[in-house]
């Protein structure tokens, strides 16, 4: 077959690949209806599941694949991933492969909301087919179905002549798929439509798509009938097909990856705050030691959340610990969403993986740690101010504005009365708290 | 050895040649860039019923057709290179046996598996040929994967490569295929090896196939090793999860093929770059902002949140934000912002971060192009620890309270391994369908070596416990001590006190063990580096014997700057001591001990000595460090001794400019020492045993080719006549196996002096395993030396003896290390020239032991 000189019609290349556009197809389907459970049959490289586990609506994953073979799914993509440990998901996800055939019932087929045939169909052969809608629609008989199967109308536009693989049983053209799709969908109560993808090249828009796409979906009184969330009480247990690959992924539904995900959140604001603490003024009040500025972080917050978050109480030191008020915690966004504002459940899951102080008020850290330990190598860190101004009567007024430090232990206040007098103090020595 | 130190060399660990890297292709051309999806990009056109694998994953390098496997190296282990290096058989004394006699015989359990084949077992090796050629990899091999010939067998394919268990009916198969574009493809399967079990291709495969066994039991493969995250402990604090796992390798060892398991934790940070560098942000504002940024992250590996993979950040493109565009591998164009919605369904948050730069190793290595992936800062998540993290004594506590695990504890993960791999049903499947049989935990038999006796000056001391013996040798004096008469103190003006009260504990001590030190001259200075810099300049002088500086506190820029001026511009012995250390009251008296000591040994007194049998014998150690500053720059330690009783050293050091960690100045360090012994002993040493520490991963073939032939060349130039006998041993410490002994029905580390020299070791070495160092927690990781050098024809007992007895002679510390003293003392100074002085110390110091 050496004969490639041979001048051949030109190949049609598609931006993106059809296989491409028909995942898309299904994935925004996905997307506009919020789809939780659902199964692709024929899965193939499982691309379309790879692709559909990112969804944040999506929490369970259904392949199907006659030629599954399981050695070949362990630690694959469709696994969580490291990344997937870390930023666990909001829902559960469960993603279970099966070897099996889309003519043979399950039980755990049932109830989904989607069952998707992309290019299956075609492979079918003419007995196989004739099963296949009672399986699907009759007995799956999920919310919806997509299915996918080329359009003969297309071909001629292909080099090759014959069917676009080699077992491909048929393809056919529009009016033979809807045919079909619409006795289908009258006969176990769906509407369809009908689309596609892999539009035709300018001056044959008459053969349409590449691809055709049959969109089924299960008529809404018939479906509040034999609600679609309890399939078990109308189908008996029928476990045909065999568990090839199954997978969970952490999430914040699992106490554990909630409680690590709250407590790095937390620790997270803290470790910003702190750092502003340290180079910010503070001073003593009683053992205490608190900001005289800011401590929220410049970045990432809106002004209205700043300016919520300068309301609640003030982070402060003890010694060498640092508190932070759990009232001034729960305002920080991430947070914030993750307790659904309970601050309840915020003290609770903190006091498991971090320190609290006596009344459970404030998370308690160690105020010298290796990032903040930077601010003391580098003489970042600020001091403490005791009293600066020490005559002061009812009348006057005190802003800080500037502190200037010279040297380490020597430090000049600028202030401003009311009057918008400026005032410089004397130098004078200052009281390094010191943190070993 | 401190506690420090140790933590500070391993935070250096960092990758060497970050910063220039990336810097050459800035800005990356848009046209080339990969978002490290690859999952998603390279199935195109192959869909349908056939699938893809994910097997052989970068394992097996795919490359050329007609290469053979092992020649196309790049990605070749370690212990794969160094195995083919059959050094044993050169060495015709220990050709037949390697094994040692004295000591006490110890049974011992250890972290190797028995794997065992039928007799006649073969590899078959093929080449696979694609008519029309194809360039996925996942398509060749999804091709090939499909046809129902080759899918009940076990196999591994690279796609070029194939290999099997069973033969082929014909020596040469065709198959064809077709993609679901239409394509006709023909693959031709051509026999091209038939591979014992003991070839190194067969251990690859095998350690293939043990890879795809741990993917399978729910592990994930970070690095070389696999980690399970389902059973992660987290450390909220400290923003970290440790993920237990483990190590593991099958190679051929003494008599038979083993798997070896080690635990092993990887340690994930629960921050994003965004995260890390919102902090430097904040801290130092936006001055220097950029500069801070890629200071501290180029050259850090980060792991995307999405695809499970690790990258290295070598630049970071600060004009490029998640607003602009790409060109996607199909040739559309698509913002980053959208990308990562559509792909990943992910909402970026901050619009403004710039994206990190990496390049990208290409697969095939005649490959020219070279590609980057851009990176946003917000989905990639930084690994390991930094220095600053590894010096926070309260985060490494919280880790080795996780990570360090008794040998009980260790022999559990190791058997709830084996039990794993047993009973998993495709794990079985797959070892069943390649003729492997996972065996049983092995044990063996080591000798404790005898235990040694410390020669001090008046007496000699059998130690209760060799871990430690600084109580046995209270009130014992000191080999040698030259007086302290001239000297001088430097303190800030607030630790005055404090100073006192030590000189008079110092004075007190050194009396009592024979050292005689006079009152120094005391210099008060300010509290700041400079100030200790400037007295430094004004008070030391040539005829000063030793400065004392009493450090404020631990900032790194104090120790430098001293360790600096008094190494190189002003040659003269220094003691740094912190204030906190003196602070510790009830310790002040051992305190001063130790630190006498060291002072004794800075002005070249001795301190304790072993029994040499052998007259005349000098022994080196040479250890190679990365410099902390000057990337690209390594420095070499060489410290030999110069008298017959192993108490007296010469130390010198160098920076050299390599990519490699091979020493280029060993010729001239080496004459330099035998000069030095001929001095003092009017006769060049009749023996000459090299400790040769720093050696990296595949390194041995360079180390015989290059250092040998160097140290053996100044060997004969040195004397006229009979030159001296010379061995090498190359000391690892790290290596896989590790050894218990059972105790009252639990697990304990063996004794200290256990040898081990049988099963564990390499059929194509001279080499054994020594447990000379103590642990009071955790398990011991056994010290490998390999003799790949040896003229001197010791047998191999007395080999193992000296080994043993040069780890009793650190005196920096009282008792027993886990490397022989010279290996240490070189460790130690390049440590010293790596992270402080960054220059060639001044050879009048190198006849004492300056930088202890």
């Amino acid at each position: 077959m050496d004969n490639c000189e041979v001048p051949s019609k030109k190949v049609i290349e598609f931006k993106p690949p059809v296989y491409e556009q028909r995942y898309c197809f299904v994935k925004n389907l996905v997307n506009r209806h919020g789809l939780r459970k659902i199964a692709d049959l024929g899965f193939g490289d499982a691309t379309l599941l790879w692709m559909l586990k990112y969804h944040r609506c999506v929490q369970y994953l259904v392949g199907v694949d006659i030629a599954a073979r399981p050695f070949e799914w362990g630690g694959g993509r469709l696994s969580p991933g490291v990344g997937g440990y870390i930023v666990p998901r909001e829902l559960d996800l469960t993603i279970t492969l099966y070897r099996g055939s889309a003519v043979q019932k399950d039980s755990r087929l049932c109830g989904f909301d989607l069952i998707t045939c992309i290019e299956l169909i075609e492979h079918l052969d003419s007995e196989d087919l004739a099963k296949f809608p009672e399986v699907v629609f009759g007995y799956f008989s999920p919310g919806m179905v997509v299915i996918s199967t080329p359009n003969s109308e297309f071909n001629p536009l292909f080099p090759a002549s014959t069917f676009r693989d080699p077992d491909h049983r048929f393809e056919w053209n529009r009016t033979q798929f809807q045919t079909w799709a619409l006795d289908v969908a009258k006969l176990y109560n769906y509407s369809v439509e009908f689309t596609g993808v892999g539009d035709p090249p300018a001056g044959a828009e008459h053969v349409g798509y590449c691809t055709q796409i049959g969109v089924f979906q299960k008529n809404i009184a018939k479906a509040t009938e034999s609600s679609i969330s309890e399939p078990e009480e109308h189908v008996p247990e029928e476990h045909i097909y065999e568990v090839v690959y199954t997978t969970s992924y952490p999430s914040l539904q699992q106490s554990k990856y909630f409680r690590l995900t709250l407590s790095s959140e937390s620790v997270k604001a803290i470790g910003l705050m702190k750092s502003r603490f340290l180079r910010g003024l503070r001073k003593r009040e009683g053992d205490r030691v608190v900001p005289l500025g800011s401590c929220t972080p410049q970045f990432g917050l809106t002004e209205a959340q700043r300016a919520e978050i300068e309301q609640s109480p003030k982070p402060y030191s003890v010694g060498e610990k640092f508190y932070v008020p759990l009232e001034r915690l729960i305002i920080y966004p991430k947070v914030n969403h993750l307790v659904a504002g309970s601050m309840e459940k915020l003290r609770t899951i903190l006091a498991e993986g971090l320190l609290l102080n006596g009344d459970q008020s404030a998370v308690q850290v160690e105020l010298v740690d290796y990032q903040t330990q930077r601010l003391f190598d580098e003489h970042l860190i600020s001091p403490v101010l005791e009293s600066l101004m020490e005559e002061q009567d009812e009348y006057s007024e005190n802003y800080i504005l500037r502190a200037v430090s010279i040297g380490q232990t020597t430090l000049v206040a600028i202030a401003r009365d009311k009057m918008g007098r400026k005032f410089t103090s004397a130098p004078r020595q200052i009281e390094i708290t010191r943190l070993e | 050895m401190s506690g420090r130190a140790r933590v500070r060399a391993r935070g250096m660990a960092r990758s060497p040649s970050a910063a220039g890297a990336g810097r050459a292709l800035a800005p990356p051309s848009p046209a080339s860039v990969d978002l490290g999806n690859s999952e998603a990009s390279s199935t195109s056109g192959f869909v349908g019923t056939s699938r893809m694998s994910e097997k052989c994953e970068d394992v097996i390098p795919s490359g050329d057709a007609g290469c053979t496997f092992i020649e196309r190296g790049g990605k070749i282990r370690w212990d794969f290179t160094d195995l083919s290096v059959c050094t044993r058989e050169k060495l015709a004394h220990v050709r037949d046996c390697k094994r040692g006699s004295s000591g006490v015989p110890v049974k011992l359990v250890t972290n190797l598996f028995s794997l065992d084949l039928p007799q006649d077992w073969q590899l078959y090796q093929y080449h696979v040929a694609y008519v029309p050629d194809i360039e996925s990899r996942r398509l060749r091999i999804a091709l090939l994967y499909s046809h129902k010939e080759l899918s009940n067998k076990a196999k591994a394919f690279d796609g070029v490569i194939l290999f099997l268990s069973q033969k082929l009916e014909e020596k040469v198969t065709e198959l064809s295929s077709e993609t679901s574009r239409g394509k006709t493809v023909k693959m031709t399967i051509t026999l091209t090896r038939e591979l014992p079990a003991r070839s190194p291709v067969c251990i690859q495969v095998f350690n293939i196939i043990f890879r795809k066994i741990l993917k399978k039991l729910a592990m994930y493969q970070i690095g070389r090793n696999f980690y399970k995250p389902s059973e992660s402990v987290e450390i909220p604090q400290h923003k970290l999860s440790l993920w237990p796992g483990f190590a593991i390798s099958v190679s051929q060892f003494e008599s038979r093929l083993l798997f070896t398991a080690d635990v092993s934790y990887k340690i994930l940070r629960n921050e994003t770059v965004l995260e890390f560098m919102t902090g430097i942000c904040q801290e130092t504002g936006m001055s220097c902002f950029t500069q801070t940024c890629e200071k501290q992250l180029l050259g850090l590996i980060v792991l995307t949140r999405y695809n499970n993979k690790t990258y290295r950040i070598d630049d970071i493109d600060w004009s490029v934000k998640p607003t602009h565009t790409f060109q996607k591998q199909d040739g559309t164009e698509v913002t980053y912002v959208d990308y990562y919605k559509q792909q990943y369904d992910i909402t970026l948050s901050n619009l403004n971060q710039p994206v990190l730069v990496s390049l990208l190793k290409s697969k095939r290595n005649d490959n020219p192009e070279v590609r980057v992936a851009h990176l946003i800062p917000e989905l990639c998540f930084l690994t390991g620890l930094t220095r600053q993290a590894t010096s926070d004594f309260q985060l490494m506590k919280a880790v080795a309270e996780e990570t360090r695990l008794s040998p009980l504890g260790r022999q559990q993960r190791l058997a709830r391994l084996a039990d794993d791999i047993q009973r998993n049903k495709d794990a079985r499947f797959e070892l069943e369908t390649w003729g492997l049989h996972f065996g049983c935990q092995m044990s063996l038999t080591g000798r404790v070596l005898p235990s040694e006796k410390i020669l001090m000056q008046d007496r000699v001391c059998q130690p209760g416990s060799a871990a430690e013996w600084s109580k046995d040798m209270r009130n014992c004096k000191i080999l040698s001590a030259r007086s302290l008469n001239k000297w001088l103190v430097i303190c800030s003006n607030r630790d005055e006190n404090v100073t006192e009260d030590f000189l008079h504990c110092l004075r007190r001590v050194g009396g009592s063990m024979g050292f005689n030190v006079d009152y120094p001259k005391i210099i008060k200075v300010q509290e700041n580096p400079a100030a200790f810099l400037k007295a430094l300049q004004k008070y030391v002088d040539p005829n000063v014997q030793l400065v004392m500086c009493i450090l404020p506190s631990n900032q790194k820029s104090y120790y430098d700057s001293i360790k600096k001026y008094l190494s190189s511009v002003c040659p003269v012995p220094s003691q740094c001591v912190l204030t906190r250390t003196l602070n510790k009251q009830g310790m002040m008296m051992s305190i001063a001990t130790r630190i006498a000591m060291q002072m004794a040994c800075k002005l070249g007194g001795e301190l304790w000595a072993v029994e040499i049998p052998l007259k005349s014998l000098m022994v080196v150690g040479i250890d190679v460090c990365k410099d902390e500053f000057s990337k690209g720059m390594v420095v070499v330690g060489f410290v030999a001794s110069i008298n017959p009783g192993i108490t007296r050293w010469f130390s010198r050091c160098i920076l050299q400019r390599t990519t490699t960690d091979v020493a280029d100045c060993l010729k001239v360090f080496m004459t330099g020492a035998l000069n030095r012994w001929c001095k003092h002993n009017h006769a060049p040493p009749a023996r000459i045993v090299v400790y040769r520490d720093g050696v990296g991963d595949g390194q041995l073939k360079t180390l015989i080719e290059y250092e040998v032939p160097q140290l053996l060349s100044s060997v004969t130039e040195a004397s006229s006549n009979t030159s001296a006998k010379l061995s090498v041993i190359v000391v690892r410490k790290k290596c896989a196996p590790r050894f218990f002994t059972e105790v009252n029905r639990s697990l304990q580390n063996p004794p200290l002096g256990t040898v081990v020299d049988s099963e564990a070791t390499r059929p194509e070495w001279y080499d054994f395993y020594l447990i000379s160092q103590a642990a009071g927690r955790g398990t011991i990781t056994p010290t490998h030396y390999n003799v790949i050098y040896d003229d001197n024809g010791l047998k191999p007992d007395h080999m193992q003896r000296l080994t043993f007895k040069l780890c009793h002679v650190y005196y920096n510390w009282p008792g027993l290390i886990s490397i022989p003293a010279p290996c240490q003392y070189a460790h130690k100074l390049t440590f010293l020239v790596a992270q402080s002085v960054h220059k060639e110390p001044s050879l009048e110091l190198a006849n004492s032991l300056f930088y202890l």
